[in-house]
C-alpha cells in the first residue's frame, strides 16, 4: 500500500513499510523501541529528540519517516557503545552534565557532531552547537564543562 | 482516521507529473507543516490531501555560481547549507545562519521557507532586499518572478498548484554597506520578532543605491522602492536633511497592526543608524 | 570497594543510564494491551455546563466523567476543592470533564475533537485585580469575595504611628508573572491492576501526596493504591501536587477498565493546562526618616486560580519572606491568595518566596536611588544578624554569613569600581541582590504534620535506603547514598535507593521544601548511625523519625514565632550591557554566593546554582506569560521561550560553608534558595544600563521601550 522506506539506522539497514508521513520520531521509539530519543515539544524546538541524519544534527519529531529514505541515521543507541559515544558520556557524567536527564541524549548526539566537526571548540562554539538543545536543569555552565573534558579526553578519537 | 496518499518521487519530472496530477501538498524539510499538522505523539500528522515529499529529489539541492555573477539555490538547499556557503550574499547567509535551533537548519529549506510564505520565515526578508528571483516548474511551463511577486500575503502566494519551486536565484549585488539585525525572544534558537536589513551603494560621496526590508512586520516584508529612491542619488552631506523624510515614509511602510511601538521605535534607530553611519563616511563593509 | 566521604568528588548515580538513554522515564515504558487516555478540558474559563453531546464511541472506547466516580469528586491536596472532573460548572480553562480512553491515540484525538459540550457562559475573573474586585460575580458568594485565604503577621509599633512619625513614605507597586515550569518531561502517568490493586507509574515528586489525594475518589485504603515513581524528568514544583490531577482521573477509569491506561502530555497541554508560579502584586509602603528605614507595610496579593492547591502555603512563605534579609524596626505584612478563573497556581521552586524577595530588593533598589546613594550600600544596613527578631516575632537562629558573601562577591564581580565607571544610563550596568530561603516546612509542619520517617535495611554488606523522596534532577540519589555510605563508612556503591514504590518503602514526606538533604538526609544519618553501632548483628532494618528541635516555639494560627530553623542565604550579582537601538540585553557576567550549611556533594551544588540561577534570568528577562480572558496566551516552547546555551555566560559561583547544627553533616537546603535572587540582580543592572526603572518582570525589550518613554 505505501512505498518502502529504506535506510540505514545505527547500521543496519532497515525497510518501513507503514505510513511514510509518521513523524520519524514515533516511528524510532515505537516501532523499533529506540526510547532514548525522547519527545520534549513536538515542534522541533528543544532537541530532546536529537538524532543524527547524514552526519547532521536533526530533530526527529518534524521529519516525516519517508523524508529519510536512502539516508543513514544514528540514534543514541547506535552512538552509546561506539568509543565516541562512551567518551562523551563518560565526560558527562565525571563532569556534572547530568540532571534530570530527558534533554540528554539529545544532547550527547549535538555533542557529537559538534565534535565530529571542531575536536577543539573554545566555549562560544560550544555554546553555539548546543543552542537548539534546551535544558531545563543545568543552566548549560557543566555541560559546556564537560564537551571540553570530552574533547580533551578524546583528542585522539576526535581528531581521527 | 483516513489514510491520505504519500508520494516520494526521486526525479524533478516524477514530481512534476505527481503534482499536475494530484496537485499534492509539497513536503521538504518539515520543519513547518509537520509542526502546523501535527496531532501529538504516536499519531500521523493530519493532512487533509494528498502529500508528496520531496526530499529525495536529488536535482533540487545544491548552490551554484551562474556565469552572469547569479547564484542559483536549489529549493531543497538547507538553511546550514546557505548559511556556510561563501557564494550566497552575506544577509542571507546572516538570515539563514539565526534561523531556528542547528537542528531545524539542517533540516529547514529555502524552497520551504518561501514556499509557506509564514510571516515569521526568516529567508524572504533579505531575498526581497536583494531582488531575489523565484523559479517556478510545472510540467509543460517555467517561470521566473521576483519573490516579492511571490509572495502575496500572510501564507499566499502566487504558486500555482501544478507547480513547484525549484530553486532561487540571486543577482549580483555590489553593495558598499550592509545592516543586518534579528531580534528575536531570546539569544539563539528563536522565531523573529523583527527583522531588518539595509544595504547601499556609495560611490564618490553619492549614494547610487539604498535598500531596505523589514522582517516580521506584517503579513508579508516590507520594502517601498519609493521610500528608498528618497536617498538615491544623495550626496553623504545631504543625508541628514532627508533622513527623517524616510524614516517617517518607511514607518508608513510598514504594516500598521503588525507593529507595535517597540517595533517601529527599533527600526528606525536601526535605519537612522545606518544611515547615519553612511552620512559619516563609515567605511566599506558591514555597519552593524 | 573504597568507603565514600562526604568531601570526595563522586560521580552522579544515575548519570550514565540517563545519558545512554537507558532511563525509563512514563513515556517510555509500554504494558500489553496498553490503552491511551486524553483529557477532556472545558473551553470556557467560567460557565454552566448545559449538555455534553458524545459522539457514537466504538467498541473498547470509553468518555470517563464524574458519573464514573463512586465516591466523593475531590482530590485531596491541603484542602478537598480541587475537582477531579469538573460537573454541572467549569472555573477555568483546561478543567477536567472527562477522559476518552481507548488503545488507539487517533481515534482518541478524533472523538474528543467530536464531543461537543455546550456551556452558559459566565465573565471570569482574571487578574488579581478582577479577583479583587470580584469581576463576573464572587467566586465564594458565602463571603461575597475571592480571597481563598489571608494572613498577616506584624512587628513593632503600628504603622499608622510609624508613618505619622516618617519624613516620607516611598510607595510603590511590583508585579510578578506567571512563570511555567517547562519540565523537559511533561506531565505523565500510566495506571494499572495488578493483584488486585490499583498501580501507578507516575512522574512525580510526592507518590505518597498521590495516593492521599485520590483514594477518596473510590474510597478504598490508601493500600489498594500503589505509586511507583518512574525517572522524573525535571519538576520543580509542578509534579509537587499536580500528578493528582492526572492519577485522579486515571483511577477512576481504571476502575471502569482495568487495562493498563496511558497518560502523556504533549507540550503545547502541558504549557496551556498545568500549574504556574503564582503571579503576584506587592504593594510596599515603607516609612523612612533621616534617610533610614523605620517600618515596611507590605501587601501582598498571589493570583491563586481556581483552586487552592498549595496556595495557602505558598502565600505563608510569600509573606514570611516579603521582608527580603533585612532587620526593620516596625513591620507590618498582609498576604491575600486571591481566587480567579484561571488555571490553578501550585508550588514552583521557591514555592512564593521569589515573588516578594524580587518585589522587596527591587523596592529596596528604588529607595536607594530616591535617596541618592549606593543599593548596595544601602542594603548593608539592614542585613539581619543572628538574634535579630523575625517579622513573625522569631529569631534568626544562625549566624548569618552575608557580609562575608558579599564581601567574596563584590571582589570578584569588581563591584565598586563598576558602579563607579558605569554611569546611569551608560549601556552597562551591574546589579546585585540578597536574598535568603528558609529551610523546609514552615514553623513545627516538620513535627505536626508531615512527621517523616526513614528506614535502612541491612542485607550482607549491602544497605538499601527505603524512603519516598524522589529523584527528579535534583541529585538527591545520589547525595543521599553519599551521606548514608560516609555515615556507615562504607562505599557508595554498596548503598542502594530505589526509586520509591509507596508499598515498600516508608513515608519521608513530600519531596519539596528544599527539605529533602536537611530533613530526610538527617533521618538517614541517624538511621546510619544506629545501623553503625549494630553493624556485626547481620540482617536488620533500622527506621527512624523526624525528631523537631525543643526550645523553637511556633503557632500556626497565629503565623508567630520562628517559622524556619534555618535559613539558606544567597548573593546574586549580574552585569549587562545593552542596545540602544533594539534595548536587547546582554548579560555579560554572572556572580554568585550562596550559605548552605555544607554542601554534601559540591558537583551537584554546583549544578543546582547553575540552573537556579538561569531560571530566575529566564524569569526577570524572558519569560513571558500572559492569560487574556482565561486564556494562556503562549501555548508552547517556540512562544514560551526559556533559556538557551547562548542567552547568558558562565557563572562564577561561591559556596560558603556555616555547618547547621540539625542537618546531616551540617548541610540545609538549597534547591529552591538559589532560584531567589538573580532576576532581582538582573534588573537592578539593566535600571543602571538604561537609567530607568521598572515595577514588573519579564523585562523584554518591548517592555523596556515602554520603560523608557515613562521616564522621558
Amino acid at each position: 500500500m505505501y512505498n518502502d522506506v529504506r535506510f540505514k539506522l545505527n547500521g543496519k539497514d532497515m525497510i518501513y513499510t507503514g505510513d511514510p508521513l509518521r513523524r520519524l520520531l514515533d516511528v524510532l521509539r515505537e516501532d523499533y523501541s529506540l526510547t532514548g530519543s525522547k519527545e520534549g515539544c513536538g515542534e522541533g524546538e528543544c532537541g530532546a529528540c536529537s538524532i543524527v541524519k547524514d552526519g547532521e544534527l536533526v530533530t526527529s519529531c518534524i521529519i516525516p519517516v519517508g523524508a529519510v529514505n536512502g539516508c543513514e541515521l544514528l540514534t543514541i543507541e547506535g552512538i552509546r557503545d561506539t568509543e565516541k559515544g562512551k567518551c562523551i558520556i563518560d565526560a558527562y557524567a565525571e563532569g556534572g552534565a547530568v540532571q534530570c536527564g530527558f534533554c540528554i541524549p539529545g544532547m550527547v548526539m549535538a555533542t557529537y557532531c559538534l565534535l565530529n566537526k571542531n575536536p577543539n571548540p573554545s566555549e562560544e562554539e560550544i555554546r553555539v552547537g548546543i543552542s537548539g538543545n534546551i535544558c531545563r536543569c543545568t543552566g548549560y555552565d557543566l555541560i559546556v564543562e564537560c564537551i571540553r573534558l570530552a574533547a580533551e579526553k578524546g583528542a585522539s578519537i576526535w581528531n581521527k | 482516521m483516513e489514510q491520505v496518499k504519500c508520494y516520494m518521487p526521486q526525479t524533478l519530472q516524477e514530481a512534476l507529473e505527481i503534482r499536475n496530477e494530484t496537485h499534492a501538498t509539497i513536503l521538504a524539510g518539515g520543519s513547518d507543516l509537520m509542526v502546523s499538522k501535527s496531532m501529538g505523539a504516536g499519531i500521523t500528522p493530519a493532512f487533509s490531501g494528498p502529500v508528496m515529499l520531496i526530499a529525495g529529489v536529488k536535482e533540487l539541492k545544491g548552490i551554484r555560481a551562474l556565469p552572469d555573477g547569479s547564484v542559483e539555490i536549489g529549493a531543497l538547499t538547507t538553511s546550514a547549507e546557505i548559511s556556510r556557503s561563501e557564494l550566497v550574499h552575506p544577509l542571507l547567509r546572516d538570515a539563514a545562519s539565526r534561523m531556528g535551533a542547528i537542528a531545524l537548519r539542517n533540516s529547514a529549506t529555502i524552497g520551504g521557507n518561501i514556499g509557506n510564505a509564514s510571516p515569521k520565515g526568516d529567508m524572504p526578508q533579505p531575498l526581497i532586499l536583494l531582488d531575489a528571483m523565484v523559479v517556478l516548474k510545472s510540467i509543460d511551463s517555467e517561470r521566473t518572478i521576483k519573490v516579492d511577486d511571490y509572495i502575496l500575503g500572510s501564507k499566499k502566494t502566487a504558486l500555482s498548484d501544478n507547480e513547484i519551486i525549484t530553486k532561487v536565484i540571486l543577482p549580483p549585488q555590489n553593495f558598499t554597506h550592509i545592516f543586518f539585525r534579528k531580534i528575536g525572544m531570546r539569544r539563539a534558537n528563536a522565531i523573529s520578532k523583527l527583522t531588518l536589513s539595509a544595504a547601499a551603494v556609495v560611490k564618490d560621496g553619492i549614494v547610487v543605491d539604498f535598500r531596505a526590508s523589514s522582517g516580521a512586520a506584517g503579513p508579508k516584508v516590507a520594502r517601498s522602492r519609493a521610500a528608498e529612491e528618497m536617498l538615491i542619488g544623495k550626496t553623504l552631506q545631504e543625508l541628514p536633511e532627508v533622513k527623517d523624510a524616510f524614516l517617517d515614509a518607511w514607518n508608513n511602510v510598514i504594516s500598521p497592526h503588525a507593529m507595535p511601538e517597540y517595533r517601529r521605535n527599533s527600526t528606525r534607530r536601526m535605519l537612522a543608524y545606518f544611515i547615519d553611519a553612511l552620512a559619516a563616511g563609515h567605511p566599506e563593509g558591514r555597519v552593524d | 570497594m573504597s568507603v565514600t566521604k562526604i568531601g570526595d568528588r563522586v560521580k552522579r548515580v544515575d548519570a550514565v543510564q540517563k545519558a545512554r538513554g537507558e532511563a525509563k522515564y512514563v513515556c517510555d515504558m509500554t504494558f500489553d494491551d496498553m490503552q491511551y487516555a486524553y483529557m477532556v478540558r472545558s473551553t470556557v474559563p467560567r460557565g454552566k455546563i448545559l449538555n455534553i453531546h458524545l459522539p457514537e464511541l466504538p467498541e473498547g472506547y470509553y468518555f470517563i466523567s464524574a458519573k464514573d466516580i463512586p465516591a466523593k469528586n475531590e482530590l485531596w491536596m491541603i484542602a478537598k476543592d480541587w475537582r477531579c472532573f469538573a460537573e454541572d460548572y467549569v472555573l477555568y480553562v483546561g478543567e477536567t470533564i472527562g477522559l476518552v480512553v481507548g488503545p488507539d491515540r487517533g481515534v482518541l484525538k478524533d472523538l474528543k475533537s467530536k464531543i461537543v459540550i455546550d456551556y452558559e457562559e459566565q465573565i471570569p475573573a482574571v487578574s488579581i485585580d478582577d479577583g479583587i474586585n470580584c469581576v463576573g460575580g464572587p467566586m465564594f458568594p458565602e463571603k461575597n469575595s475571592n480571597v481563598m485565604c489571608e494572613l498577616f503577621c506584624e512587628k513593632g509599633k503600628p504603622m499608622d504611628e510609624v508613618f505619622a512619625e516618617a519624613d516620607e513614605v516611598f510607595e510603590e507597586t511590583i508585579t510578578t508573572p506567571y512563570q511555567e515550569h517547562v519540565h523537559l518531561e511533561t506531565n505523565s502517568a500510566i495506571a494499572t491492576y495488578e493483584d488486585g490493586k490499583f498501580v501507578f507509574y507516575a512522574s512525580a515528586q510526592c507518590p505518597f501526596y498521590i495516593r492521599k489525594s485520590i483514594a477518596g475518589l473510590l474510597d478504598i485504603p490508601y493500600g489498594d493504591i500503589i505509586i511507583r515513581q518512574a525517572t522524573t524528568g525535571g519538576a520543580f514544583g509542578g509534579k509537587e501536587h499536580f500528578p493528582d490531577v492526572l492519577c485522579g482521573a486515571l483511577l477512576v477509569a481504571e476502575n471502569v477498565i482495568r487495562k493498563p491506561i496511558k497518560m502523556v502530555f504533549d507540550r503545547e497541554e502541558d504549557t496551556q493546562f498545568s500549574v504556574k508560579r503564582h503571579p503576584s502584586k506587592c504593594i510596599y509602603k515603607t516609612a523612612i526618616k533621616d534617610g533610614k528605614i523605620t517600618g515596611v507595610y507590605g501587601h501582598i496579593y498571589y493570583n491563586c486560580g481556581a483552586y487552592l492547591s498549595s496556595s495557602y502555603v505558598v502565600l505563608q512563605r510569600g509573606v514570611f519572606h516579603a521582608n527580603g534579609v533585612y532587620t526593620f524596626p516596625n513591620t507590618y505584612l498582609k498576604g491575600e491568595g486571591i481566587g480567579t478563573n484561571t488555571f490553578p497556581t501550585c508550588a514552583f521552586r521557591g514555592f512564593g518566596a521569589p515573588q516578594t524577595l524580587f518585589a522587596i530588593e527591587t523596592h529596596m533598589d528604588h529607595i536607594a536611588r530616591h535617596l541618592g546613594v549606593d543599593p548596595l550600600d544601602f542594603k548593608k544596613q539592614y542585613l539581619c544578624k543572628q538574634g535579630d527578631e523575625t517579622t513573625t516575632n522569631g529569631h534568626i537562629i544562625e549566624e548569618v554569613k552575608l557580609p562575608e558573601m558579599l564581601d567574596v562577591i563584590t571582589k570578584e564581580s569588581d563591584y565598586y569600581r563598576k558602579v563607579k565607571e558605569y554611569t546611569p544610563g551608560c549601556g552597562k550596568g551591574i546589579g546585585i541582590a540578597i536574598y535568603n530561603h528558609g529551610g523546609a516546612f514552615t514553623g513545627n509542619g516538620e513535627q505536626a504534620i508531615i512527621k517523616a520517617h526513614s528506614r535502612l535495611v541491612k542485607k550482607g554488606d549491602r544497605v538499601t535506603i527505603l524512603v519516598g523522596s524522589t529523584e527528579m534532577g535534583q541529585g538527591f540519589k545520589t547525595s543521599l547514598r553519599k551521606i548514608c555510605a560516609a555515615t556507615l563508612g562504607i562505599s557508595i556503591d554498596d548503598v542502594d535507593y530505589p526509586d520509591p514504590d509507596t508499598s515498600k518503602v516508608v513515608d519521608s514526606g513530600p519531596t519539596a521544601a528544599s527539605r529533602s538533604t536537611m530533613i530526610v538526609g538527617k533521618l538517614v544519618e541517624r538511621a546510619a548511625q544506629q545501623m553503625k553501632e549494630r553493624w556485626d548483628e547481620g540482617d536488620f532494618d533500622v527506621e527512624v523519625e523526624y525528631e523537631h528541635p525543643e526550645g523553637y516555639p511556633w503557632d500556626q494560627a497565629t503565623f508567630r514565632g520562628d517559622a524556619y530553623l534555618g535559613y539558606g542565604w544567597g548573593v546574586a550579582c549580574v552585569e549587562v550591557e545593552v542596545d540602544k537601538l533594539t534595548n536587547e540585553v546582554k548579560t555579560t557576567g554572572i556572580w554568585s554566593s550562596h550559605e548552605i550549611g555544607k554542601a554534601i556533594d559540591e558537583l551537584i551544588v554546583h549544578g543546582q546554582i547553575n540552573g537556579g540561577i538561569i531560571q530566575s534570568l529566564g524569569y526577570g528577562s524572558m519569560e513571558k506569560l500572559e492569560n487574556r480572558k482565561g486564556f494562556f496566551r503562549q501555548k508552547s516552547m517556540s512562544d514560551y521561550v526559556i533559556p538557551t546555551s547562548m542567552d547568558f555566560p558562565k557563572q562564577f559561583y561561591h559556596i560558603q560553608e556555616n555547618p547547621y547544627p540539625w542537618g546531616p553533616y551540617g548541610a540545609k537546603g538549597m534547591g529552591e534558595l538559589v532560584f531567589n535572587g538573580a532576576s532581582a540582580a538582573f534588573v537592578d543592572a539593566v535600571e543602571r544600563a538604561f537609567n530607568t526603572k521598572f515595577n514588573s518582570i519579564p523585562i523584554p525589550p518591548e517592555d523596556i521601550e515602554e520603560a523608557l518613554k515613562n521616564v522621558q
